[in-house]
Protein backbone atom coordinates (compact mmCIF):
# COMPACT_ATOMS: atom_id res chain seq x y z
CA UNK A 1 0.00 0.00 0.00
CA UNK A 2 1.14 3.56 -0.65
CA UNK A 3 0.52 4.64 2.79
CA UNK A 4 3.27 4.51 5.75
CA UNK A 5 2.23 2.31 8.39
CA UNK A 6 4.67 3.05 11.82
CA UNK A 7 4.71 1.10 14.76
CA UNK A 8 5.38 2.76 17.97
CA UNK A 9 6.06 0.77 21.03
CA UNK A 10 4.18 -1.75 22.84
CA UNK A 11 0.58 -0.54 21.76
CA UNK A 12 1.26 -0.69 17.99
CA UNK A 13 -1.24 2.01 17.21
CA UNK A 14 -1.01 2.38 13.42
CA UNK A 15 -0.67 5.40 12.01
CA UNK A 16 -1.31 6.56 8.63
CA UNK A 17 0.50 9.55 7.19
CA UNK A 18 -2.12 12.09 6.38
CA UNK A 19 -1.17 12.95 2.55
CA UNK A 20 -2.06 9.77 0.92
CA UNK A 21 0.97 10.46 -1.42
CA UNK A 22 3.06 12.98 -2.83
CA UNK A 23 0.89 13.37 -6.23
CA UNK A 24 -2.04 14.54 -5.09
CA UNK A 25 -1.03 17.33 -4.52
CA UNK A 26 -1.05 19.19 -7.72
CA UNK A 27 -4.81 18.38 -7.42
CA UNK A 28 -5.53 20.04 -4.44
CA UNK A 29 -5.51 23.54 -5.52
CA UNK A 30 -8.17 25.81 -6.30
CA UNK A 31 -11.56 24.51 -5.22
CA UNK A 32 -10.73 21.75 -5.25
CA UNK A 33 -12.69 20.23 -2.38
CA UNK A 34 -16.15 21.34 -3.66
CA UNK A 35 -14.80 19.60 -6.89
CA UNK A 36 -14.17 16.13 -5.72
CA UNK A 37 -17.55 16.37 -3.66
CA UNK A 38 -19.13 17.11 -7.32
CA UNK A 39 -17.90 13.89 -8.63
CA UNK A 40 -18.55 12.09 -5.84
CA UNK A 41 -22.08 13.36 -5.85
CA UNK A 42 -22.88 13.24 -9.49
CA UNK A 43 -20.97 9.69 -10.98
CA UNK A 44 -19.89 7.73 -7.77
CA UNK A 45 -22.48 7.86 -4.96
CA UNK A 46 -25.85 9.62 -6.62
CA UNK A 47 -28.82 10.02 -3.89
CA UNK A 48 -31.17 11.80 -5.79
CA UNK A 49 -33.32 10.41 -8.56
CA UNK A 50 -32.42 13.07 -10.97
CA UNK A 51 -27.97 12.54 -10.17
CA UNK A 52 -28.90 8.87 -10.48
CA UNK A 53 -30.65 9.32 -14.00
CA UNK A 54 -27.27 11.56 -15.02
CA UNK A 55 -24.87 9.03 -13.93
CA UNK A 56 -27.03 6.07 -15.47
CA UNK A 57 -26.63 7.71 -18.57
CA UNK A 58 -23.28 9.33 -18.92
CA UNK A 59 -21.19 6.58 -16.81
CA UNK A 60 -19.67 4.79 -20.19
CA UNK A 61 -16.50 4.40 -21.57
CA UNK A 62 -15.33 7.13 -23.85
CA UNK A 63 -13.04 4.77 -25.36
CA UNK A 64 -15.27 1.65 -26.42
CA UNK A 65 -18.83 2.56 -24.40
CA UNK A 66 -18.72 -0.35 -21.90
CA UNK A 67 -20.34 0.21 -18.42
CA UNK A 68 -18.46 -2.78 -16.88
CA UNK A 69 -15.08 -3.30 -16.54
CA UNK A 70 -14.00 -1.10 -13.52
CA UNK A 71 -15.14 2.20 -14.73
CA UNK A 72 -12.76 4.94 -13.43
CA UNK A 73 -13.12 9.19 -13.98
CA UNK A 74 -9.79 11.50 -14.46
CA UNK A 75 -9.99 13.76 -11.67
CA UNK A 76 -8.65 16.47 -14.00
CA UNK A 77 -11.22 16.41 -16.47
CA UNK A 78 -14.08 15.28 -17.57
CA UNK A 79 -13.12 11.88 -18.97
CA UNK A 80 -14.73 8.06 -18.27
CA UNK A 81 -12.84 5.00 -19.15
CA UNK A 82 -12.04 1.07 -18.30
CA UNK A 83 -9.76 0.31 -16.05
CA UNK A 84 -9.75 -3.26 -16.36
CA UNK A 85 -9.40 -2.57 -20.53
CA UNK A 86 -6.53 -0.37 -19.28
CA UNK A 87 -8.65 2.90 -20.94
CA UNK A 88 -8.17 5.14 -18.13
CA UNK A 89 -4.33 4.22 -18.41
CA UNK A 90 -3.63 5.43 -21.71
CA UNK A 91 -5.66 8.76 -21.08
CA UNK A 92 -3.62 9.33 -17.92
CA UNK A 93 -0.08 8.44 -20.12
CA UNK A 94 -1.38 10.88 -22.77
CA UNK A 95 -2.45 13.70 -20.68
CA UNK A 96 -0.44 13.45 -17.69
CA UNK A 97 -3.54 13.26 -15.49
CA UNK A 98 -2.26 11.02 -13.07
CA UNK A 99 -5.30 10.49 -10.64
CA UNK A 100 -8.36 8.86 -11.25
CA UNK A 101 -11.71 7.50 -9.09
CA UNK A 102 -13.03 4.38 -8.87
CA UNK A 103 -17.03 5.04 -10.34
CA UNK A 104 -18.04 1.82 -8.05
CA UNK A 105 -16.16 2.07 -4.79
CA UNK A 106 -14.66 5.57 -4.84
CA UNK A 107 -11.56 4.97 -4.61
CA UNK A 108 -8.81 7.53 -5.68
CA UNK A 109 -5.74 6.07 -7.92
CA UNK A 110 -2.11 7.19 -8.82
CA UNK A 111 -1.25 6.17 -12.18
CA UNK A 112 2.72 7.45 -10.31
CA UNK A 113 2.15 4.70 -7.47
CA UNK A 114 0.40 2.75 -9.87
CA UNK A 115 -2.22 1.72 -6.79
CA UNK A 116 -5.19 3.16 -4.74
CA UNK A 117 -4.45 5.96 -2.29
CA UNK A 118 -5.53 7.09 1.19
CA UNK A 119 -5.47 10.60 1.43
CA UNK A 120 -7.21 11.61 4.48
CA UNK A 121 -9.14 14.70 3.24
CA UNK A 122 -10.25 13.16 0.48
CA UNK A 123 -11.22 10.01 2.61
CA UNK A 124 -13.44 12.60 4.55
CA UNK A 125 -15.26 14.04 1.74
CA UNK A 126 -15.72 10.62 0.32
CA UNK A 127 -17.06 9.57 4.29
CA UNK A 128 -19.54 12.60 3.97
CA UNK A 129 -20.92 12.29 0.14
CA UNK A 130 -21.72 8.76 0.72
CA UNK A 131 -23.36 9.02 3.96
CA UNK A 132 -25.04 11.90 2.37
CA UNK A 133 -26.54 10.10 -0.42
CA UNK A 134 -27.47 6.67 1.91
CA UNK A 135 -29.65 9.05 3.63
CA UNK A 136 -31.08 10.44 0.71
CA UNK A 137 -31.88 6.82 -1.13
CA UNK A 138 -33.80 6.07 2.43
CA UNK A 139 -31.27 3.83 3.58
CA UNK A 140 -29.98 5.54 6.76
CA UNK A 141 -26.58 4.90 8.37
CA UNK A 142 -24.54 1.51 7.44
CA UNK A 143 -22.54 0.37 9.45
CA UNK A 144 -18.66 1.46 8.77
CA UNK A 145 -15.61 0.25 9.85
CA UNK A 146 -14.36 2.11 13.56
CA UNK A 147 -11.38 4.64 13.07
CA UNK A 148 -10.07 5.81 16.23
CA UNK A 149 -10.94 9.97 16.30
CA UNK A 150 -7.81 12.35 17.55
CA UNK A 151 -9.55 12.04 21.28
CA UNK A 152 -9.82 8.19 20.90
CA UNK A 153 -6.12 8.00 19.98
CA UNK A 154 -5.12 10.20 22.92
CA UNK A 155 -7.04 7.43 25.03
CA UNK A 156 -5.97 4.52 23.97
CA UNK A 157 -2.07 5.95 24.50
CA UNK A 158 -2.93 6.69 28.10
CA UNK A 159 -4.52 3.59 28.59
CA UNK A 160 -1.72 0.48 27.28
CA UNK A 161 -3.66 -2.18 28.35
CA UNK A 162 -5.39 -4.04 25.78
CA UNK A 163 -7.73 -7.11 25.57
CA UNK A 164 -6.88 -9.09 22.55
CA UNK A 165 -8.42 -11.40 21.09
CA UNK A 166 -5.89 -14.29 20.29
CA UNK A 167 -6.21 -18.00 19.34
CA UNK A 168 -6.50 -19.28 22.89
CA UNK A 169 -8.69 -16.34 24.71
CA UNK A 170 -11.65 -17.27 26.42
CA UNK A 171 -14.32 -13.76 25.25
CA UNK A 172 -17.46 -14.88 24.20
CA UNK A 173 -16.93 -18.18 26.45
CA UNK A 174 -18.66 -18.50 29.72
CA UNK A 175 -20.19 -21.28 32.23
CA UNK A 176 -23.30 -21.31 33.78
CA UNK A 177 -24.46 -22.46 37.15
CA UNK A 178 -27.09 -24.87 37.19
CA UNK A 179 -29.91 -22.79 39.28
CA UNK A 180 -31.76 -26.46 40.31
CA UNK A 181 -32.51 -28.69 37.41
CA UNK A 182 -32.25 -25.73 35.04
CA UNK A 183 -29.39 -27.36 33.03
CA UNK A 184 -32.10 -27.80 29.85
CA UNK A 185 -32.00 -23.72 29.85
CA UNK A 186 -28.27 -23.37 29.98
CA UNK A 187 -27.75 -25.72 26.87
CA UNK A 188 -29.91 -23.67 24.95
CA UNK A 189 -28.52 -20.35 26.13
CA UNK A 190 -25.03 -21.57 25.55
CA UNK A 191 -26.57 -22.61 21.72
CA UNK A 192 -28.50 -19.20 21.28
CA UNK A 193 -24.36 -17.39 22.85
CA UNK A 194 -22.96 -19.17 19.68
CA UNK A 195 -24.87 -18.38 17.27
CA UNK A 196 -23.10 -15.67 15.29
CA UNK A 197 -25.76 -13.88 13.49
CA UNK A 198 -27.41 -13.53 17.06
CA UNK A 199 -24.45 -12.21 18.80
CA UNK A 200 -23.40 -9.97 15.86
CA UNK A 201 -26.99 -8.39 15.95
CA UNK A 202 -26.77 -7.50 20.44
CA UNK A 203 -23.22 -6.81 20.11
CA UNK A 204 -24.14 -4.34 17.84
CA UNK A 205 -26.87 -3.10 20.08
CA UNK A 206 -29.90 -3.72 17.42
CA UNK A 207 -32.28 -3.91 19.33
CA UNK A 208 -34.16 -0.80 21.01
CA UNK A 209 -36.51 -1.39 23.46
CA UNK A 210 -39.65 -0.24 23.80
CA UNK A 211 -41.46 -1.92 26.27
CA UNK A 212 -42.05 -0.16 29.39
CA UNK A 213 -41.45 -2.66 32.32
CA UNK A 214 -38.03 -4.29 32.86
CA UNK A 215 -39.54 -7.39 31.63
CA UNK A 216 -38.24 -7.49 28.30
CA UNK A 217 -36.45 -10.92 27.47
CA UNK A 218 -34.75 -9.91 24.16
CA UNK A 219 -33.15 -7.17 26.74
CA UNK A 220 -31.88 -9.40 28.91
CA UNK A 221 -30.55 -11.29 25.90
CA UNK A 222 -28.64 -8.76 24.90
CA UNK A 223 -27.50 -8.28 28.73
CA UNK A 224 -26.56 -12.07 28.53
CA UNK A 225 -24.04 -11.71 25.52
CA UNK A 226 -22.60 -8.31 27.67
CA UNK A 227 -21.59 -10.71 29.85
CA UNK A 228 -20.32 -13.56 28.31
CA UNK A 229 -17.96 -11.10 26.14
CA UNK A 230 -16.95 -9.26 29.31
CA UNK A 231 -14.13 -11.59 29.71
CA UNK A 232 -14.80 -12.89 32.81
CA UNK A 233 -14.04 -16.37 33.95
CA UNK A 234 -16.21 -16.96 36.40
CA UNK A 235 -19.56 -19.00 35.58
CA UNK A 236 -22.35 -16.79 34.52
CA UNK A 237 -25.35 -17.35 37.13
CA UNK A 238 -28.93 -16.60 35.02
CA UNK A 239 -31.25 -15.90 37.57
CA UNK A 240 -33.11 -12.72 35.88
CA UNK A 241 -33.17 -14.48 32.46
CA UNK A 242 -34.53 -17.71 34.22
CA UNK A 243 -37.23 -15.62 36.09
CA UNK A 244 -38.39 -13.78 32.99
CA UNK A 245 -38.74 -16.89 31.11
CA UNK A 246 -41.16 -18.30 34.05
CA UNK A 247 -42.84 -15.14 33.87
CA UNK A 248 -43.70 -15.46 30.03
CA UNK A 249 -43.68 -19.12 29.60
CA UNK A 250 -45.59 -20.47 32.71
CA UNK A 251 -45.60 -23.74 31.56
CA UNK A 252 -42.23 -24.09 32.19
CA UNK A 253 -42.14 -22.53 35.35
CA UNK A 254 -40.83 -24.85 38.52
CA UNK A 255 -37.57 -26.62 39.44
CA UNK A 256 -38.56 -29.74 37.78
CA UNK A 257 -36.78 -30.90 34.77
CA UNK A 258 -37.88 -29.63 31.53
CA UNK A 259 -37.41 -30.48 27.75
CA UNK A 260 -34.82 -28.31 26.55
CA UNK A 261 -36.24 -28.19 22.73
CA UNK A 262 -39.53 -26.93 24.66
CA UNK A 263 -37.59 -24.56 26.20
CA UNK A 264 -36.15 -23.34 23.47
CA UNK A 265 -39.57 -23.00 21.30
CA UNK A 266 -41.07 -21.47 24.09
CA UNK A 267 -37.78 -18.52 24.05
CA UNK A 268 -37.55 -17.65 20.59
CA UNK A 269 -41.29 -17.70 20.96
CA UNK A 270 -41.17 -14.66 23.35
CA UNK A 271 -38.39 -13.20 22.02
CA UNK A 272 -39.82 -12.93 18.92
CA UNK A 273 -42.95 -11.13 20.19
CA UNK A 274 -40.64 -8.78 22.05
CA UNK A 275 -38.66 -8.21 19.24
CA UNK A 276 -41.76 -6.83 17.16
CA UNK A 277 -41.07 -3.26 18.03
CA UNK A 278 -37.21 -3.53 16.23
CA UNK A 279 -38.79 -3.46 12.79
CA UNK A 280 -40.33 0.09 13.21
CA UNK A 281 -43.01 0.38 11.44
CA UNK A 282 -43.54 -3.52 10.07
CA UNK A 283 -46.38 -4.97 11.62
CA UNK A 284 -45.46 -7.94 13.53
CA UNK A 285 -47.33 -10.51 10.89
CA UNK A 286 -47.08 -14.07 11.85
CA UNK A 287 -46.54 -15.41 8.21
CA UNK A 288 -44.30 -12.33 7.00
CA UNK A 289 -41.76 -11.15 10.28
CA UNK A 290 -38.82 -9.45 9.79
CA UNK A 291 -37.71 -9.57 13.21
CA UNK A 292 -33.94 -11.15 14.24
CA UNK A 293 -35.82 -14.16 15.78
CA UNK A 294 -37.48 -15.35 12.47
CA UNK A 295 -34.49 -14.50 10.30
CA UNK A 296 -32.32 -16.50 11.86
CA UNK A 297 -34.74 -19.44 13.29
CA UNK A 298 -37.28 -19.67 10.57
CA UNK A 299 -36.57 -21.85 7.27
CA UNK A 300 -39.18 -23.60 4.39
CA UNK A 301 -39.62 -26.57 3.74
CA UNK A 302 -39.85 -27.08 -0.27
CA UNK A 303 -42.23 -30.11 -1.25
CA UNK A 304 -42.36 -30.65 -5.18
CA UNK A 305 -44.84 -32.88 -6.57
CA UNK A 306 -44.05 -34.03 -10.05
CA UNK A 307 -46.28 -35.33 -12.52
CA UNK A 308 -45.26 -38.58 -14.40
CA UNK A 309 -47.22 -37.59 -17.51
CA UNK A 310 -46.51 -33.82 -17.70
CA UNK A 311 -43.67 -32.89 -15.71
CA UNK A 312 -45.22 -30.86 -14.30
CA UNK A 313 -43.78 -29.71 -10.76
CA UNK A 314 -46.34 -28.05 -8.52
CA UNK A 315 -43.96 -26.32 -5.47
CA UNK A 316 -44.89 -25.70 -1.93
CA UNK A 317 -43.04 -23.89 0.63
CA UNK A 318 -43.78 -24.81 4.32
CA UNK A 319 -42.37 -22.33 6.69
CA UNK A 320 -40.85 -24.51 10.04
CA UNK A 321 -39.31 -23.69 12.64
CA UNK A 322 -37.86 -26.77 13.50
CA UNK A 323 -37.44 -30.12 12.56
CA UNK A 324 -36.95 -33.61 13.97
CA UNK A 325 -33.93 -35.52 12.30
CA UNK A 326 -33.11 -39.16 12.57
CA UNK A 327 -29.83 -40.31 14.55
CA UNK A 328 -28.03 -43.74 13.04
CA UNK A 329 -29.43 -46.91 15.29
CA UNK A 330 -32.78 -46.60 13.71
CA UNK A 331 -33.83 -49.89 12.16
CA UNK A 332 -34.36 -49.18 8.56
CA UNK A 333 -32.84 -49.77 5.46
CA UNK A 334 -32.16 -46.25 4.07
CA UNK A 335 -29.58 -45.44 6.57
CA UNK A 336 -26.41 -45.13 5.30
CA UNK A 337 -24.36 -47.77 6.65
CA UNK A 338 -19.97 -47.74 7.24
CA UNK A 339 -18.36 -47.61 4.13
CA UNK A 340 -18.91 -50.40 1.89
CA UNK A 341 -22.57 -50.58 2.69
CA UNK A 342 -25.47 -49.14 0.55
CA UNK A 343 -26.14 -45.98 2.07
CA UNK A 344 -22.64 -44.98 1.05
CA UNK A 345 -23.97 -44.47 -2.46
CA UNK A 346 -27.02 -43.44 -1.90
CA UNK A 347 -25.09 -40.55 -0.25
CA UNK A 348 -22.68 -40.24 -3.15
CA UNK A 349 -19.90 -40.17 -1.16
CA UNK A 350 -17.90 -41.64 1.22
CA UNK A 351 -17.96 -42.35 4.68
CA UNK A 352 -15.34 -42.88 7.63
CA UNK A 353 -16.32 -45.29 9.92
CA UNK A 354 -19.51 -44.78 10.58
CA UNK A 355 -19.26 -41.06 11.93
CA UNK A 356 -22.94 -39.21 10.90
CA UNK A 357 -22.64 -35.80 9.56
CA UNK A 358 -25.52 -33.37 10.07
CA UNK A 359 -25.34 -33.62 6.19
CA UNK A 360 -26.51 -36.85 6.55
CA UNK A 361 -29.00 -36.53 8.80
CA UNK A 362 -30.63 -33.90 6.50
CA UNK A 363 -30.14 -36.18 3.72
CA UNK A 364 -31.79 -38.89 5.25
CA UNK A 365 -34.52 -36.78 6.50
CA UNK A 366 -34.85 -35.27 2.70
CA UNK A 367 -35.09 -38.44 1.08
CA UNK A 368 -37.56 -40.38 3.59
CA UNK A 369 -40.72 -38.58 2.45
CA UNK A 370 -41.37 -40.80 -0.82
CA UNK A 371 -43.85 -43.57 0.50
CA UNK A 372 -44.35 -46.89 -0.91
CA UNK A 373 -47.01 -49.78 0.35
CA UNK A 374 -45.44 -53.40 0.90
CA UNK A 375 -48.42 -55.25 0.37
CA UNK A 376 -46.50 -58.80 0.62
CA UNK A 377 -45.64 -57.94 4.52
CA UNK A 378 -49.88 -58.08 5.28
CA UNK A 379 -51.06 -61.57 5.22
CA UNK A 380 -54.77 -62.45 3.31
CA UNK A 381 -57.80 -62.42 6.04
CA UNK A 382 -59.42 -64.45 3.59
CA UNK A 383 -59.37 -68.46 3.20
CA UNK A 384 -56.65 -68.97 0.75
CA UNK A 385 -53.64 -71.06 2.66
CA UNK A 386 -50.66 -69.59 0.86
CA UNK A 387 -50.31 -65.53 1.05
CA UNK A 388 -50.69 -64.33 -2.81
CA UNK A 389 -47.53 -62.63 -4.00
CA UNK A 390 -47.67 -58.79 -5.29
CA UNK A 391 -47.90 -58.44 -9.19
CA UNK A 392 -44.51 -57.61 -10.40
CA UNK A 393 -45.96 -54.21 -11.53
CA UNK A 394 -46.46 -53.38 -8.09
CA UNK A 395 -43.69 -54.18 -6.03
CA UNK A 396 -41.68 -53.31 -4.41
CA UNK A 397 -44.05 -50.55 -2.33
CA UNK A 398 -43.08 -50.08 1.04
CA UNK A 399 -45.20 -47.89 3.68
CA UNK A 400 -42.50 -46.50 5.61
CA UNK A 401 -44.80 -46.05 9.03
CA UNK A 402 -41.91 -45.67 11.69
CA UNK A 403 -42.03 -42.26 12.12
CA UNK A 404 -46.07 -42.13 12.46
CA UNK A 405 -45.34 -44.95 15.36
CA UNK A 406 -46.03 -43.79 19.04
CA UNK A 407 -42.38 -45.00 20.16
CA UNK A 408 -40.96 -42.14 17.91
CA UNK A 409 -43.48 -39.30 18.44
CA UNK A 410 -42.95 -37.00 21.35
CA UNK A 411 -45.24 -34.52 22.96
CA UNK A 412 -48.15 -35.63 20.07
CA UNK A 413 -50.56 -38.46 20.21
CA UNK A 414 -50.02 -41.04 17.89
CA UNK A 415 -51.43 -41.21 14.51
CA UNK A 416 -54.18 -44.41 13.54
CA UNK A 417 -53.83 -45.62 10.02
CA UNK A 418 -55.98 -47.99 8.45
CA UNK A 419 -55.82 -51.64 9.54
CA UNK A 420 -53.37 -54.12 7.55
CA UNK A 421 -56.64 -55.90 6.88
CA UNK A 422 -58.66 -52.97 5.41
CA UNK A 423 -55.56 -52.35 2.89
CA UNK A 424 -55.77 -56.17 2.04
CA UNK A 425 -59.43 -56.25 1.64
CA UNK A 426 -59.19 -54.47 -1.51
CA UNK A 427 -56.14 -56.49 -2.57
CA UNK A 428 -58.12 -57.52 -5.81
CA UNK A 429 -59.32 -54.35 -7.16
CA UNK A 430 -55.85 -52.91 -8.19
CA UNK A 431 -57.52 -49.51 -9.41
CA UNK A 432 -59.27 -49.26 -5.90
CA UNK A 433 -56.02 -50.03 -4.35
CA UNK A 434 -54.41 -47.41 -6.14
CA UNK A 435 -56.89 -44.92 -5.40
CA UNK A 436 -57.15 -46.05 -1.84
CA UNK A 437 -52.88 -45.99 -1.86
CA UNK A 438 -53.20 -42.07 -2.93
CA UNK A 439 -55.51 -41.30 -0.01
CA UNK A 440 -53.27 -43.01 2.38
CA UNK A 441 -50.14 -41.32 0.63
CA UNK A 442 -52.54 -37.75 1.13
CA UNK A 443 -53.35 -38.36 4.54
CA UNK A 444 -49.80 -39.24 5.77
CA UNK A 445 -48.84 -36.29 3.93
CA UNK A 446 -51.13 -34.11 5.48
CA UNK A 447 -50.66 -35.75 8.84
CA UNK A 448 -46.48 -35.72 8.70
CA UNK A 449 -46.68 -31.91 7.99
CA UNK A 450 -49.12 -31.56 10.95
CA UNK A 451 -46.81 -33.09 13.34
CA UNK B 1 -21.64 -3.07 -29.62
CA UNK B 2 -24.05 -6.01 -30.13
CA UNK B 3 -27.69 -6.17 -29.54
CA UNK B 4 -27.05 -8.11 -26.82
CA UNK B 5 -24.40 -5.80 -24.98
CA UNK B 6 -27.13 -2.92 -26.19
CA UNK B 7 -29.59 -4.26 -23.83
CA UNK B 8 -27.16 -4.92 -20.96
CA UNK B 9 -26.34 -1.48 -21.09
CA UNK B 10 -29.91 -0.35 -21.12
CA UNK B 11 -30.84 -2.63 -18.05
CA UNK B 12 -27.80 -1.40 -16.62
CA UNK B 13 -29.20 2.36 -16.74
CA UNK B 14 -32.33 1.44 -15.99
CA UNK B 15 -31.37 -0.39 -12.77
CA UNK B 16 -29.21 2.44 -11.40
CA UNK B 17 -31.90 5.25 -12.03
CA UNK B 18 -34.62 3.13 -10.12
CA UNK B 19 -31.67 2.61 -7.38
CA UNK B 20 -32.44 -0.99 -7.68
CA UNK B 21 -28.51 -1.20 -8.24
CA UNK B 22 -27.95 -0.19 -5.03
CA UNK B 23 -30.56 -2.44 -3.26
CA UNK B 24 -29.38 -5.97 -5.26
CA UNK B 25 -25.93 -4.57 -3.91
CA UNK B 26 -27.01 -4.35 -0.67
CA UNK B 27 -29.03 -7.33 -0.66
CA UNK B 28 -26.13 -9.51 -2.13
CA UNK B 29 -23.77 -7.81 0.45
CA UNK B 30 -26.09 -8.50 3.30
CA UNK B 31 -25.90 -12.45 2.60
CA UNK B 32 -22.35 -12.99 1.51
CA UNK B 33 -21.42 -11.33 5.08
CA UNK B 34 -24.22 -13.87 6.73
CA UNK B 35 -23.18 -17.17 4.92
CA UNK B 36 -19.43 -16.17 5.86
CA UNK B 37 -17.94 -15.50 2.76
CA UNK B 38 -17.08 -12.22 3.78
CA UNK B 39 -15.01 -13.00 6.66
CA UNK B 40 -13.59 -16.14 4.60
CA UNK B 41 -11.95 -13.48 1.85
CA UNK B 42 -10.81 -11.22 4.27
CA UNK B 43 -8.89 -14.05 5.57
CA UNK B 44 -7.44 -14.75 2.26
CA UNK B 45 -6.41 -10.86 1.94
CA UNK B 46 -4.72 -10.87 4.96
CA UNK B 47 -2.83 -14.08 3.74
CA UNK B 48 -2.15 -12.48 0.60
CA UNK B 49 -0.98 -9.33 2.35
CA UNK B 50 1.49 -11.24 4.56
CA UNK B 51 2.78 -13.06 2.07
CA UNK B 52 3.87 -10.25 -0.17
CA UNK B 53 4.70 -7.94 2.75
CA UNK B 54 2.41 -4.70 3.36
CA UNK B 55 4.98 -2.51 1.65
CA UNK B 56 4.27 -3.70 -1.41
CA UNK B 57 1.52 -4.95 -2.07
CA UNK B 58 -0.90 -3.47 -4.13
CA UNK B 59 -5.05 -3.71 -4.42
CA UNK B 60 -4.39 -4.88 -7.80
CA UNK B 61 -2.47 -7.89 -6.21
CA UNK B 62 -4.97 -8.73 -4.07
CA UNK B 63 -7.38 -8.35 -6.91
CA UNK B 64 -5.49 -10.91 -8.63
CA UNK B 65 -5.21 -13.35 -6.12
CA UNK B 66 -7.96 -13.41 -4.30
CA UNK B 67 -11.09 -13.17 -7.44
CA UNK B 68 -10.31 -16.30 -8.17
CA UNK B 69 -11.32 -17.88 -4.43
CA UNK B 70 -13.98 -15.79 -4.45
CA UNK B 71 -15.91 -16.46 -7.70
CA UNK B 72 -14.83 -20.12 -8.03
CA UNK B 73 -15.70 -23.04 -5.50
CA UNK B 74 -15.72 -22.12 -2.05
CA UNK B 75 -17.88 -23.79 0.30
CA UNK B 76 -19.86 -21.17 1.13
CA UNK B 77 -21.55 -21.65 -2.25
CA UNK B 78 -24.79 -18.56 -2.35
CA UNK B 79 -26.75 -20.84 -4.31
CA UNK B 80 -29.97 -20.06 -2.14
CA UNK B 81 -28.99 -16.51 -1.63
CA UNK B 82 -28.46 -16.22 -5.64
CA UNK B 83 -32.39 -17.42 -6.15
CA UNK B 84 -33.27 -14.53 -3.93
CA UNK B 85 -31.40 -11.96 -5.70
CA UNK B 86 -32.55 -13.69 -9.15
CA UNK B 87 -35.86 -13.20 -7.93
CA UNK B 88 -35.83 -9.61 -7.38
CA UNK B 89 -33.99 -8.99 -10.40
CA UNK B 90 -36.31 -11.04 -12.39
CA UNK B 91 -39.17 -8.90 -11.05
CA UNK B 92 -37.83 -5.53 -11.50
CA UNK B 93 -37.57 -7.08 -15.12
CA UNK B 94 -41.03 -7.73 -15.22
CA UNK B 95 -41.42 -4.24 -13.68
CA UNK B 96 -39.57 -2.61 -16.62
CA UNK B 97 -41.72 -4.72 -19.42
CA UNK B 98 -44.37 -3.36 -17.86
CA UNK B 99 -43.98 -0.03 -17.74
CA UNK B 100 -42.62 -0.18 -21.04
CA UNK B 101 -46.53 -1.65 -22.62
CA UNK B 102 -48.26 1.32 -21.09
CA UNK B 103 -48.66 4.12 -23.51
CA UNK B 104 -48.47 7.70 -22.79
Amino acid sequence: MASRVQLSGPDAVTTMSPAGCPHVNSFKVDNWKQNLRVIYQCFVWSGSAESRKRKAKSCICHMCGAHLNRLHSCLYCVFFACFAKKHIHEHAKNKRHNLAIDLLYGGIYCFMCQDYIYDKDMEQIAKEEQRKAWKMQGIGEKFSTWEPTKRELELLRYNPKRRRITSNCTIGLRGLINLGNTCFMNCIVQALTHTPLLRDFFLSDRHKCEMQSNSCLVCEMSQLFQEFYSGHRSPHIPFRLLHLVWTHARHLAGYEQQDAHEFLIAALDVLHRHCKDDNGKKANNPNHCNCIIDQIFTGGLQSDVTCQVCHGVSTTIDPFWDISLDLPGSSTPFWPLSPGGDGAALNGESHTSGATTLTDCLRRYNTSSFISVDVSSFALPFSSPDPIPPPPSLSPLVLHTRPFLPSHSHSHSPLTLPSPSNLVARWRHCVRLVIYLCSVFCYCYCCYHSL
Amino acid sequence: MSKDSQMRAAINQKLIEMGERERLKELLRAKLVECGWKDQLKAHCKDVIREKGLEHVTVEDLVTEVTPKGRGNNPYRVTGHQCLIMHRYCKFLQILGQNHKRGG
